[in-house]
């Protein structure tokens, strides 16, 4: 993420979390946070707990945040943000925590326009491969719930689409056929399947590490029974270190109900 | 064609069996689902549409998306690492497994390497707890530079610290291995295992080595820019210590490469082994502009008095049996090349033990000559060497007493110099150190007080005294020789003649060559008499 990329989802998360923007040019910006902003990521709860006893008027923080050093010139103070300072990365986290289930609505606009939607569960997935090394991809699939047809890369297809959170007036919304949870169990078998396809060289790759390893250990304590408690920790940790691992995690999802 | 057959049924049965096990690898978290059916169910409120893109957004720009190369570098723009340090990181990760000894002469940046690695395997998720053992002295320069160069925040350990919450914590060794710390330390379990200045535990029978083999090493990484001091032991036990069985077990590797019968092939077939589980860089491999090293050395003749006070102290040995052990009269010769004051101490220490009266009155006529030797010849050269320089210069010195003597001598000559060794305070050394490069001229230093401290702002180096190891040598010159020094390097090792000084001239040679044979080249730390042509 490039320092400009950094400073529009800045404005964008603080705007969203409807904390005002004091001032900014496109090096920084100041931000007053509100109440809970403030309790979310300042890390202060024996204030908040003092004024709130004590029924204080509260004063939530403002934060300076620099996304470009170079570019302003000196004295002005603040937070400098990088791609894997802690303050960006605090954010990010509670971004994914504020937005993991949504349930949207494609705009109908025309009144020409058939007043029918129908209901689809998309969800993104991370899928992390792990043994001595890991790599990471994400999936999004949606499901129709009245076909049962999956959609790949659905993430992108919504993208294009007119979505709100409200629903437009006088619209019909199908009724599921496929309830949200068998559509999940449905999506979690897409998934599976779909890692089956990946190339898995890397988990006979780990193995042959393992192996080798376990061979060398092996050699070293020939001979040796019972084995020491030494050989056990070592065997362990190299369980620990080379046994392939594939984890799926859901990053968000939510119901769609799309033209 | 039987055979095309048979390979073809041999994959298709592999890829049956791998998908087979695929669908017991993957492991699912249910947490996501409960929350969906909370708000199916209308008990909590659906999120904002904006956040839930954006989050979307941040996990894809976000993504691990090979098993090799570095992705901790997007992170880090206030490092930048130089391509040997990159090299060495991925390496250690890539190939290695993550189980290395990092071993770049001193001053090539090890701590980089290592906080390379350890934010790789935090980003990557392969790591959550690590633990670095250090020396006392080094413990905080760790916690400030994984903060600032790698915003990793690291506990500096202290006493009733509890180690539950915290996932990176920087402990002195000593600290460490001792109940009831070490208790804690086993209660927790560490991914990652670092120890810094890993040449202390080449010693195998001693509590840091038994400490450090009884930690379980998911990875680990063990710091040292000197794996060898005195013989191929200490590698194969370091070695050993990281990967049990990778030079084989102690009889077989006592056999083939014990010191009498080395032969060229089998020490090459040593380094190889070694160079799986070693990263060793040296200055010029690392692509940048090195200072040089100018080694010399300095002869110094004793006067007739001293030459006689040194026959004396070597006599000793026929008059009392006190002496008769070839370490005591090694000890007091060495002194006695070094400086009177230190020679007196270890002999009035020993008069105390003496019980006949030829024996008391022999020591006591020594103690008289030394009494009345005027300044010292290696003392007076110092002070010559100090004064050509005209700059600032660091002297190593053996002994405290030499040390005391040789700040007065110079005091009286008119050179401003402080005093450093082991026994000053955490503080205080920083103190003297700032005041070494603000005021002093010269910096009087013994072994122990050198250890970590960075002095690039100075390029002379006097080894008043050598030690019979090569490596603390290097350690040292690795003061000043380091990233960051832009003049070359003076290096004067002073040398009594026709005393023990040659003696240990001619030992340090030997263990240079070992070394070299076993790990690889050194920069130069002695004048070698004859290139090996």
């Amino acid at each position: 993420m490039h320092s400009t990329e950094i400073h529009t989802y800045l404005h964008r998360f603080f705007t969203e979390n409807n904390c005002e923007i004091l001032h900014e040019n496109e090096h920084y910006l100041t931000v007053q946070l509100t109440i809970d902003m403030d309790k979310r990521i300042m890390n202060r709860p024996f204030y908040w707990r003092y004024i709130e006893s004590v029924n204080e008027i509260p004063n939530p923080a403002q934060l300076t945040l620099i996304t470009n050093m170079q570019q302003l010139q000196n004295g002005m103070k603040g937070e400098v943000i990088h791609l894997g300072s802690p303050r960006l990365h605090q954010l990010f986290r509670l971004t994914k925590e504020m937005g993991q289930y949504v349930k949207m609505y494609e705009r109908i606009a025309d009144t020409n326009e058939r007043r029918i939607l129908t209901p689809w569960v998309g969800v993104n997935y991370k899928v992390s491969f792990t043994s001595h090394q890991t790599k990471e991809i994400l999936y999004s699939v949606g499901i129709n719930l009245m076909t049962g047809t999956v959609v790949k890369e659905f993430q992108e297809t919504i993208g294009m689409r007119d979505l709100s959170e409200q629903s437009s007036e006088q619209v019909f919304h199908l009724p599921y056929i496929i309830t949200p949870i068998r559509a999940l169990d449905r999506l979690d078998t897409v998934i599976t399947q779909v890692i089956e396809g990946e190339d898995l060289t890397w988990v006979e790759e780990a193995e042959k590490r393992w192996r080798k390893d376990q061979a060398v250990l092996d050699y070293f304590y020939e001979g040796q029974e019972p084995k020491p408690e030494c050989y056990e920790m070592e065997k362990q940790a190299m369980e620990e270190r080379f046994k392939p691992r594939i984890t799926v995690d859901v990053v968000n999802g939510g119901i769609f109900y799309l033209k | 064609m039987f055979i095309i057959i048979l390979n073809f049924w041999g994959i298709l049965i592999k890829t049956y069996k791998l998908v087979e096990v695929i669908g017991m690898l993957i492991e699912r978290s249910s947490s996501w689902k409960e929350g969906f059916i909370q708000r199916l169910e209308n008990h909590e409120p659906w999120n904002n549409a904006v956040l839930y893109n954006m989050s979307y957004e941040i996990t894809k720009n976000n993504l691990i998306t090979d098993f090799t190369g570095l992705q901790s570098l997007a992170y880090l723009p206030n490092v930048k690492p130089l391509p040997h340090q990159i090299k060495a990181a991925e390496r250690v990760i890539e190939q290695m497994n993550g189980k290395a000894i990092l071993a770049d002469e001193v001053g090539l940046g090890k701590t980089i390497e290592a906080g390379l690695i350890i934010k790789e395997y935090l980003l990557r998720g392969l790591v959550k707890k690590v633990l670095i053992l250090v020396p006392a002295s080094l413990v905080n320069q760790w916690v400030e530079e994984l903060y600032t160069k790698f915003h990793i925040p690291a506990l500096l350990y202290k006493k009733n610290y509890e180690l539950d919450y915290v996932d990176v914590v920087v402990m002195s060794m000593d600290t460490a291995k001792r109940s009831p710390h070490k208790e804690k330390i086993f209660a927790q379990d560490y991914d990652l295992i670092i120890v810094d200045e890993a040449h202390k535990l080449k010693n195998h029978q001693t509590i840091s080595y038994e400490f450090v083999q009884s930690l379980k090493k998911k990875f680990c990484l063990l710091l040292t820019a000197t794996p060898i001091q005195n013989d191929t032991f200490e590698l194969f036990y370091l070695v050993t210590l990281l990967k049990q069985g990778h030079l084989g077990n102690y009889e077989e590797f006592s056999s083939v490469f014990s010191a009498k019968n080395r032969d060229e092939e089998r020490d090459s077939y040593l380094k190889e082994l070694v160079s799986q589980v070693m990263v060793r860089n040296r200055r010029q491999d690392t692509g940048v502009e090195w200072s040089t090293r100018k080694i010399h050395t300095v002869p110094i003749t004793f006067t007739d008095n001293e030459r006689q006070a040194y026959i004396a102290i070597s006599n000793l040995k026929q008059i009392s049996p006190l002496f008769s052990d070839a370490f005591s009269t090694m000890t007091l010769q060495r002194e006695m090349c070094s400086s009177p004051d230190a020679t007196m101490v270890t002999l009035k220490k020993k008069l105390q033990e003496c019980k006949q009266v030829e024996e008391i009155s022999y020591v006591e006529d020594v103690i008289n000559q030394l009494e009345k030797l005027p300044i010292h010849s290696k003392a007076k050269k110092a002070a010559e060497l100090i004064a050509q320089a005209n700059e600032k210069v660091i002297i190593f010195t053996e002994y405290r007493m030499t040390q005391l003597y040789l700040s007065d001598y110079l005091y009286a000559n008119g050179i401003s110099n402080v005093i450093f060794n082991g026994k000053l305070s955490k503080s205080s050394r920083e103190w003297i150190k700032h005041l070494f490069k603000q005021q002093a001229q010269v910096l009087i230093a013994t072994e122990s007080g050198a250890e970590g401290i960075n002095l690039q702002f100075c390029h002379h180096v006097i080894n008043y005294d050598l030690p019979w190891n090569p490596m603390k040598l290097e350690q040292r010159i690795g003061r000043v020789h380091r990233l960051g020094q832009e003049h070359d390097v003076q290096i004067y090792n002073l040398a009594v003649k026709e005393t023990i000084d040659d003696h240990v001239v001619k030992v340090l040679q030997g263990k240079i060559e070992t070394f070299e044979q076993v790990v690889g080249e050194l920069d130069d730390i002695l004048e070698m008499k004859e290139q090996s042509v």
